[in-house]
C-alpha cells in the first residue's frame, strides 16, 4: 500500500482518515488517561472530577490563540489573544498545561485532606462547579455556544490529509515524550513517595513525608497532563464548546485506566486506545447495518430488518449502548481484573484504603 | 418593601418544598449508606428510574394510564425491589472487598442504568400526567395544591421513615448493622436481610423522590437522576453522612439556599449552589453540621 | 513531674547537656472521644538514651497516647515536648522529622511496594523526592539510591529480612511485618523510638534476636519508648517503667521500683484479669 508515500497522504480513503481521527483522539485520552494514572494509580487519590482539567487546558489554549470577539459575528466573549501558528502552539500546550496543573492543585488543596471517598464527591462537585462556570460565563467562553475557530496550526499550508498526518505524529511524539517523562518520575524516589501515600497516609506521614504536599503534587503533575491533553484536543478539533466537557469524559477515562491496569503507564495507553477504538468504531454499526442490508441476499436481509425491528429506533440508541458497554467495562474489571491487563495484582491491593 | 417581603416569603416556600423533595432522596442515600458504607453513585439512577415508571404507569407508553398517585406506589415498590436486585448482582459480590471498589463499581452501574434507560426511550424530555393548577395564594405569597401535595408527601414519607427507624424492629437491627455489622451479625441480626430491605427503603425513597421532582420540575429527561445526585449528596454531607434526621435537616437548608440563590443571586447556577454548599461542608465540617463522630 | 528525679540514676549511663529535661516529657495529656477520657492527665519523661517501658492493661490508652505524641492525634490538653519544645500542635511528619519515629500495633506496610522500596521511602532528605529534582539531577539522585540501597541492604540483614528483599510486602507475615516496620524506622534514623508491642506475633527466638538488636541501638546512643505486655521482658530489659491505667500515670521509676508498688500490682493485675 502506497499510503505513506507523500502524494497518497494528500487524499486518504475514508476509513484511512477515519483510522487516523480515532488514532489522534486516542493519544490525547492517554495523555489524559496517564494524567488519572498518577492521582489514582500512583498516589490513590479518587479524581472523579478529571475533565475539568481537560477542559480547562482546552479553554486556554482556545482562549489564547482564537482571533478577538471584533473578528468573530455573535462573540460574546470578551478576548482572544490570537497568537500566531504555528509559532503560538508551545505557548499556547504550555498555558494549557500549567492552567490544568492550577486548577487542579486548587481543586486538590480544598479537598486533598479528606478521606478518599469523600474526595471522590469533592473532585466530583468541582468539576461540576467548573463545568457551570464554563457554561454561564459566556463573556470568557462564549457560553454554550463554545468557541470555534481554535487555529488548527499548520492546516493553511498543507491539505486535510496531511496536516490529519502531521497532527497525529505530533500527537505521538508529545504522548512518548510525556510517557518517557512520567515513568522516570514513577521510577524515581518521587515515584516511591507517591506510592508510600498510596498505601498508607499514616505511616508517609509517621516517616516525615509531607503528605499534603505530596498530594498536591501529584495532583498538579496529573493536571497539568490532563490540561495539555486539553490544548492539544482544542488545535486539533478547532473548536471548544461545553459539551465535549461532560462527566461522561471523566468516567470513560476511568474506565480506560481501570481495563489498562493501574499504577502502569502502559496499561494507561493501552486502556486509552482500546476505549476510544471502541467507542469510535461503534460510530460505524449503522453503517456496517446498511451496508449489510444492501449485500445480503434478500431473506437474509429480511431476516436481520425483522430481529432489529423490535429495537428502539432514535438517534440516542447506539450512543447510549456505547456508554451501558464502558458501565459494565467498569463492573467487570473491578470484580473479575482489579489490576487490569497490565496491572500488578500486588500493587493495587491497599489502593484507596483508610488507615 | 412589601414586594420584597412577598418575594422573599414565596421563595423560602419554594425552597422548603423543594428541600422536601431532597430529603426523600437524601434520607434514601443516607440510609444505604449506613449498612454498606460506600457512597453510591448509582444512587440518582432510581430517582429516574422511578419518574420514567411512574410516566409509564400512568399513561405513556403501557398503555396503562393508572392515578398518578397508584403508578407512584406500584412505582416505588417496583424500583425498590429493582434496587434490592441491583445489590445483588453488583455490589454484594464485592462486599468483602473494601469500599473502594464498591465506589467505583457504582459509577458503572450508574452508566448501565442511565444509559440503558436512554437507549429504551431516547433522550427527549418526558412529562407526567399533572394538570395545571392555579396557585393558591394568601397575601400575594402561597403555591399550586400540586406542589403543597407534594410537599406533604415527602413530610408524610419523613414521618414514616421516622416511625420505621424509631419504634420497630427493621429499625433497631438497622441501626445495629449499621453501628458495626459483625457485633450485629454476632448478636444473631440477620444482617444480610437487614442489608437487603434497606436497599428497598433506600432504592423507593429514590424513586419517589423521582417522582415528586418529575411532579415539581417537568419535564425531565434520563439523566435527571445522575443531575440531581450532587444535590442530595450536599444534603446527605450536611447532615453528616449516615444519619437520617440529618439528611432531613441538611435537604431542607439545600433546597432554600438553592432558591434564595437562584432568586436573589443568578437564575444560572441553580445546581451550582448545591455544589457550593457540598464543597463548602466538606471543606469546613467534612463530618456534617450535626458534627461528632461519623 | 510527679516523678523524683534522683531516681534518674541514668542506667543508660550518660546525661545530655540539658540534663534535667527528659528527651520526651509527656505534660498532663488529656484525650477524649466522645464521652471517653482515654488518655486522664498523663505525665511522665522519657530520659535520653534510656529504654522505658509503658505498661498498662488493654484499654489502658497506651497506643492513644502514642498517637498524641506522634502528632496523629492531638490531646484535648496538655503539652508535649520532644528535646525541651513543645510538639503538640505540630504536623506527624513534622514530629518525625525532629527525631521521633514510632512503629503501629498493627503495622502500616506499604503492602503494594516491595520490602526494599519499603525501606528505601523511609530514608531522610532525598533529592530526587522532589519532581523536578528527580528528572533534572539524575546523577545526585543515583548517588543517593545507591547510598539508600546499602543501607537498606544493612538494616535488612541486621533484622535477618534479606532473603525478602524483593517480596512485595503483602507477602510477609504478621511479625515479618514488625520487623520491616521497625526496620523503617531504622532508616528513619530518629534519636527516639516508639515502639508498640514490637515482640507482638514475632516468633519467640527471633524476638531474643530482636531484643538484642534493641540494646544495641540503644547502646548507640538511641532512646526507645515501648509498650509490651510481656512483664518479665519489662522487668529484665527496660531502664525505666511507665504504668498507663485508665489513661492515667500510676507510677514511673525503675521496674523493681514500680513492680512493688501496690497500686500497680492491684490495678494492673486487676486489669489483666478483667481482660
Ligand atoms: N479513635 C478512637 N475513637 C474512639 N475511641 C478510641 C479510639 N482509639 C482508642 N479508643 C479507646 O480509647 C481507649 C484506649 O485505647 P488504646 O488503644 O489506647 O488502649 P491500649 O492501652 O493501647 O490497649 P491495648 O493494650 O489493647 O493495645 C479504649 O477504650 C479504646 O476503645
Ligand atoms: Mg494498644
Amino acid at each position: 500500500m502506497g499510503v505513506f508515500t507523500p502524494t497518497a497522504l494528500l487524499s486518504l480513503p475514508g476509513w484511512g482518515s477515519f483510522l487516523l481521527t480515532v488514532l489522534t483522539i486516542a493519544g490525547i485520552y492517554s495523555l489524559l488517561t496517564l494524567g488519572l494514572n498518577i492521582h489514582y494509580g500512583y498516589t490513590g487519590l479518587i479524581n472523579f472530577g478529571h475533565v475539568a482539567f481537560f477542559a480547562a487546558g482546552a479553554y486556554t489554549a482556545a482562549l489564547l490563540t482564537v482571533p478577538p470577539p471584533a473578528q468573530v459575528s455573535g462573540a460574546e466573549y470578551v478576548f482572544g489573544l490570537n497568537l500566531p501558528m504555528p509559532l503560538g502552539l508551545p505557548i499556547s500546550l504550555v498555558a494549557a498545561a500549567v492552567v490544568g496543573g492550577l486548577l487542579a492543585t486548587l481543586i486538590g488543596a480544598t479537598s486533598v485532606r479528606l478521606g478518599s471517598h469523600y474526595l471522590a464527591v469533592a473532585t466530583f462537585a468541582l468539576a461540576g462547579i467548573f463545568g457551570s462556570v464554563l457554561e454561564n460565563e459566556a463573556w470568557l467562553t462564549n457560553g454554550s455556544f463554545g468557541l470555534n475557530s481554535v487555529p488548527k496550526p499548520g492546516r493553511a499550508a498543507m491539505s486535510a490529509d496531511t496536516w490529519a498526518v502531521a497532527y497525529f505524529v505530533f500527537v505521538v511524539v508529545v504522548l512518548v515524550v510525556v510517557a518517557f517523562v512520567l515513568s522516570r518520575l514513577t521510577g524515581s524516589p518521587f515515584g516511591r513517595l507517591l506510592k508510600g501515600v498510596r498505601e498508607s497516609e499514616d505511616a508517609a506521614q509517621m516517616l516525615g513525608k509531607n503528605t499534603i504536599r505530596v498530594k498536591l503534587t501529584s495532583f498538579a503533575i496529573g493536571g497539568a497532563v490532563a490540561g495539555l491533553a486539553g490544548g492539544l484536543y482544542a488545535h486539533y478539533v478547532g473548536s471548544v464548546v461545553v459539551q465535549q466537557f461532560v462527566p461522561a469524559v471523566t468516567f470513560t477515562v476511568w474506565a480506560a485506566l481501570l481495563l489498562g491496569g493501574v499504577a502502569s503507564n502502559t496499561g494507561a495507553v493501552f486502556g486509552a486506545f482500546l476505549l476510544v477504538g471502541f467507542r469510535e468504531s461503534t460510530r460505524f454499526l449503522t453503517n456496517i447495518y446498511d451496508s449489510l442490508l444492501a449485500s445480503l441476499p434478500t431473506v437474509a436481509a429480511d431476516a436481520l430488518r425483522l430481529a432489529v425491528e423490535p429495537l428502539p429506533d432514535h438517534a440516542s440508541f447506539v450512543p447510549s449502548l456505547r456508554f451501558v458497554v464502558i458501565g459494565l467495562l467498569i463492573v467487570l474489571v473491578i470484580r473479575y481484573r482489579p489490576e487490569g491487563v497490565f496491572g500488578d495484582p500486588n500493587e493495587i491491593d491497599a489502593i484507596g484504603e483508610e488507615d | 418593601m412589601v414586594a420584597f417581603v412577598t418575594q422573599f416569603v414565596q421563595t423560602l416556600i419554594y425552597g422548603l418544598i423543594e428541600g422536601s423533595v431532597i430529603s426523600v432522596g437524601a434520607v434514601g442515600l443516607t440510609l444505604s449508606y449506613g449498612v454498606t458504607r460506600f457512597i453510591n453513585f448509582a444512587y440518582g439512577e432510581f430517582l429516574t428510574y422511578g419518574a420514567y415508571l411512574a410516566l409509564f404507569l400512568s399513561g405513556a407508553g403501557l398503555g396503562l394510564s393508572l392515578p398518578l398517585p397508584v403508578a407512584t406506589i406500584v412505582a416505588v415498590l417496583v424500583v425498590g425491589a429493582f434496587g434490592v436486585g441491583v445489590s445483588r448482582v453488583f455490589f454484594e459480590p464485592l462486599s468483602d472487598r473494601g469500599p473502594l471498589p464498591l465506589l467505583i463499581t457504582s459509577i458503572g452501574v450508574a452508566f448501565i442504568l442511565r444509559y440503558a434507560l436512554t437507549a429504551a426511550v431516547g433522550v427527549s424530555a418526558k412529562q407526567l400526567p399533572v394538570p395545571l393548577m392555579r396557585p393558591v395564594e394568601v397575601f400575594g405569597v402561597g403555591t399550586t395544591p400540586l406542589r403543597a401535595a407534594v410537599f406533604l408527601v415527602a413530610i408524610a414519607t419523613m414521618l414514616l421513615i421516622h416511625v420505621l427507624l424509631t419504634y420497630t424492629m427493621l429499625g433497631k437491627t438497622m441501626r445495629a448493622t449499621s453501628g458495626n455489622r459483625n457485633l450485629a451479625e454476632i448478636a444473631g441480626i440477620d444482617t444480610d436481610g437487614v442489608v437487603r430491605r434497606t436497599w428497598f427503603i433506600s432504592a423507593g425513597a429514590g424513586a419517589l423522590a423521582g417522582v415528586l421532582y418529575a411532579v415539581l420540575f417537568a419535564p425531565f429527561r434520563p439523566t435527571v437522576g445522575f443531575e440531581y445526585l450532587i444535590v442530595i449528596f450536599a444534603a446527605t454531607l450536611l447532615g453528616g453522612i449516615g444519619r437520617p434526621y440529618g439528611a432531613m435537616i441538611g435537604a431542607i437548608i439545600v433546597g432554600v439556599a438553592m432558591n434564595l440563590g437562584t432568586t436573589y443571586l443568578s437564575a444560572e447556577y441553580t445546581m451550582a449552589y448545591a455544589f457550593a454548599i457540598l464543597v463548602g461542608v466538606l471543606l469546613f465540617k467534612p463530618d456534617g453540621i450535626a458534627g461528632g463522630e461519623i | 513531674m510527679s516523678r523524683d528525679s534522683s531516681e534518674s540514676d541514668a542506667a543508660a549511663g550518660v546525661t545530655r547537656s540539658d540534663s534535667d529535661a527528659p528527651l520526651l516529657e509527656v505534660d498532663d495529656v488529656v484525650k477524649r472521644f466522645g464521652g471517653l477520657t482515654a488518655i486522664d492527665h498523663a505525665s511522665f519523661g522519657v530520659e535520653a538514651e534510656s529504654i522505658t517501658g509503658l505498661i498498662g492493661p488493654n484499654g489502658a490508652g497506651k497506643s492513644t497516647l502514642f498517637n498524641c505524641v506522634t502528632g496523629m492525634l492531638t490531646p484535648d490538653s496538655g503539652a508535649v515536648r520532644l528535646a525541651g519544645e513543645d510538639v503538640q500542635d505540630l504536623p506527624p511528619n513534622r514530629i518525625a522529622q525532629r527525631g521521633l519515629g514510632r512503629t503501629f500495633q498493627t503495622p502500616k506496610i506499604f503492602r503494594g511496594m516491595s520490602v526494599r522500596e519499603n525501606l528505601a521511602f523511609a530514608a531522610r532528605g532525598q533529592t530526587g523526592e522532589r519532581p523536578i529534582s528527580a528528572l533534572v539531577r539524575p546523577g545526585t539522585v543515583g548517588s543517593e539510591e545507591a547510598d539508600i540501597r546499602e543501607r537498606v541492604d544493612d538494616t535488612l540483614a541486621f533484622l535477618s529480612l534479606d532473603h525478602l528483599a524483593e517480596e512485595y510486602a503483602s507477602g510477609l507475615s504478621g511479625g515479618q511485618r514488625k520487623l520491616l516496620e521497625l526496620g523503617r524506622v531504622l532508616m528513619l534514623d530518629p534519636e527516639i523510638i516508639l515502639l508498640d508491642e514490637p515482640m507482638a506475633g514475632v516468633n519467640p527466638s527471633l524476638a531474643d534476636d530482636l531484643l538484642d538488636r534493641l540494646h544495641e541501638l540503644n547502646d548507640r546512643g538511641r532512646t526507645i519508648l515501648l509498650i509490651e505486655h510481656d512483664m518479665d521482658l519489662v522487668m529484665n530489659h527496660c531502664d525505666r517503667v511507665v504504668v498507663l491505667h485508665n489513661g492515667q500515670t500510676l507510677a514511673s521509676g525503675p521496674p523493681s521500683i514500680v513492680q512493688e508498688d501496690e497500686r500497680v500490682v492491684e490495678a494492673y493485675l486487676g486489669g489483666f484479669e478483667n481482660a
